[in-house]
């Protein structure tokens, strides 16, 4: 119902450095490394605090952040931002950054 | 954590500038670039890829001789490896060679299988995929 | 192999042989001054006939050595000194590890870098053998060696490879002898090889800290233009611009992360060499900390 549960390796596994607003992440399992838009960079840290759901990552960046997600008229936004963040964590499967359980 | 958090958005803070606004983007835009390498030749070194036994997500997880995840102190399955295994050393086990410094043939046989069952959004699948690449 | 040299050039030794005596002969005098390696070479490029037979008949040359490149096109015989550059470079690009590996040229004054990067006739050879006939150091022309721990660049002076138009410009601001022969109809057109100036093989050991990255563009049309280049992308642009980034894992992605957040750059565009000149010695001046 809340869709599956998502988890990423945990933050010691990854080395990053801000560059201009963007992020270098090296992931040592893989030896691969990327450049993270936000909210990419957010989604891995919600990560940090265990597996979880899409609602349930959005709730927990919502903790840091006011959200923004596409422009919609009052009650669709939230169902926006949280389809918009599904696209973004699929991004990070096809990385091979999240994967789901 | 539970899955049944809370997922009201955020109360509204007495000094909303203090928060940041974090921009989730246009659906088609895309956020993560992975780094090619620039010469073919030197793509997907084993040398620097890992494969953790089992992985992180779990952690304490025994494995079974047929490279399947039981419960911890399951009769007959194996403890989880030391340390992550080496691109390198993974491939020498798959070929049916020596095992790793300080693992026993028997735990070797059982991580090699493990690895075999790696899926994609596994973690240590990226570098299991890239030993079976021809040079 | 019959003949051969071996080559010391900034932390690297290079030894180069071949069943002709032709390109060693012209690689030994393009080199001259350069010194004997002390250690044994770190690798070995091997200049031989594709075929047996193509040793005497349109005798043609094959790159070999340590590491080879399988599909790669023999060249004449008489392009041999080419085959031994690209030979060189065929070994530093799939084989060095010891430092992180950037195709770019890099000139030094005052203990500080100047590293120049971009697409094959960018002008970054031309510019780098210009300016160091201009009082500036030239530590290399096709490789920038990034230390892995303290970020610094160490010198790799090779021949600088001139190409075309780039000719001209030279032959009228060096002797002769520091140019090797003139090449006709390569698979890159005309090449002419210049050796370093005596400063830039006597210095070949001296380190120097990057302190300016210019990606600059040559083109007849462009209007002049300096842009400002972010970080992030200074950082990818450089991951293709290096052979060995994947292979170094971690250490590479520290060292070249250090080197991007530290170092400003800017992207050049322009139309006359001249202009180039002035306009790096200005970005230098404003930016080089």
């Amino acid at each position: 119902m809340a869709g599956p549960r998502f988890t990423a390796d945990p933050p010691d596994m990854m080395r990053t450095v801000e560059l201009d607003g963007l992020t270098a992440l090296f992931h040592l399992p893989s030896g691969t490394t990327h450049i993270l838009a936000p909210p990419a960079p957010q989604i891995l840290a919600a990560l940090a605090d265990g597996p979880a759901t899409a609602p349930t990552i959005l709730a927990r960046i919502r903790r840091a952040f006011d959200v923004e997600g596409p422009r919609r008229s009052g009650g669709q936004r939230r169902s926006g931002a949280l389809a918009v963040l599904e696209t973004r964590i699929a991004e990070l499967e096809a990385a091979g950054l999240v994967s789901r359980l | 954590m539970s899955d049944l958090e809370d997922q009201k958005p955020a109360e509204q803070s007495p000094e909303p500038s203090r928060r940041f606004v974090l921009a989730l983007g246009a659906a088609a835009a895309s956020t993560v670039v992975t780094i090619r390498p620039a010469l073919a030749q030197t793509a997907g070194s084993v040398l620097n890829c890992q494969i953790p036994v089992p992985a992180p997500q779990a952690a304490g997880s025994y494995i079974d001789p047929d490279g399947h995840i039981v419960a911890p102190g399951t009769p007959g399955a194996f403890p989880p490896a030391p340390r992550p295994l080496t691109g390198e050393e993974v491939k020498v086990m798959l070929r049916g060679g020596p095992s790793p410094a300080g693992i026993d043939s028997q735990s070797a046989q059982a991580y090699a299988n493990y690895i075999r069952r790696l899926q994609a959004g596994m973690s240590g699948f990226t570098c299991y995929a890239s030993l079976q690449m021809p040079r | 192999m019959r003949h051969q040299v071996q080559l010391q050039i900034g932390p690297v030794a290079l030894r180069v042989g071949s069943q002709w005596a032709g390109p060693i002969k012209a690689l030994t005098r393009l080199y001259e001054g350069y010194p004997e390696p002390e250690a044994p070479c770190d690798f070995t490029v091997r200049l031989e006939p594709d075929k047996p037979w193509r040793r005497w008949i349109r005798p043609s040359v094959a790159v070999g050595g340590d590491y080879r490149l399988p599909g790669s096109v023999p060249l004449a015989l008489r392009h041999g000194l080419l085959a031994a550059e690209l030979g060189m470079n065929l070994q530093m690009a799939l084989g060095h590890k010891r430092h992180l590996l950037l195709h770019a040229s890099s000139v030094e004054r005052d203990g500080r870098a100047l590293l120049m990067t971009g697409e094959s006739g960018a002008g970054k050879s031309t510019l780098a053998a210009l300016l160091g006939e201009r009082g500036w150091r030239l530590m290399g022309d096709e490789f920038a060696l990034l230390d892995l721990d303290d970020g610094t660049l160490h010198p790799f002076p090779r021949a600088i490879s001139l190409k075309n138009g780039s000719i001209a410009m030279l032959e009228t601001e060096v002797e002769g002898r520091r140019l090797g022969p003139r090449l006709d109809g390569t698979p890159k057109g005309v090449i002419r090889h210049l050796r370093p100036n005596a400063g830039a093989i006597a210095a070949m050991a001296e380190r120097a800290a990057p302190a300016l990255i210019l990606f600059p563009r040559f083109g007849a049309d462009l209007a002049p233009a300096v842009r400002k280049v972010g970080a992030a992308e200074v950082f990818v642009r450089l991951t293709q611009a290096s052979t060995n980034y994947v292979t170094l894992g971690e250490r590479g992605f520290d060292a070249l992360t250090r080197l991007v957040v530290s170092t400003p750059a800017r992207a050049i565009d322009y139309h006359d060499t001249a202009n180039a000149l002035a306009l790096v010695e200005g970005l230098w001046a404003d930016l080089a900390r």
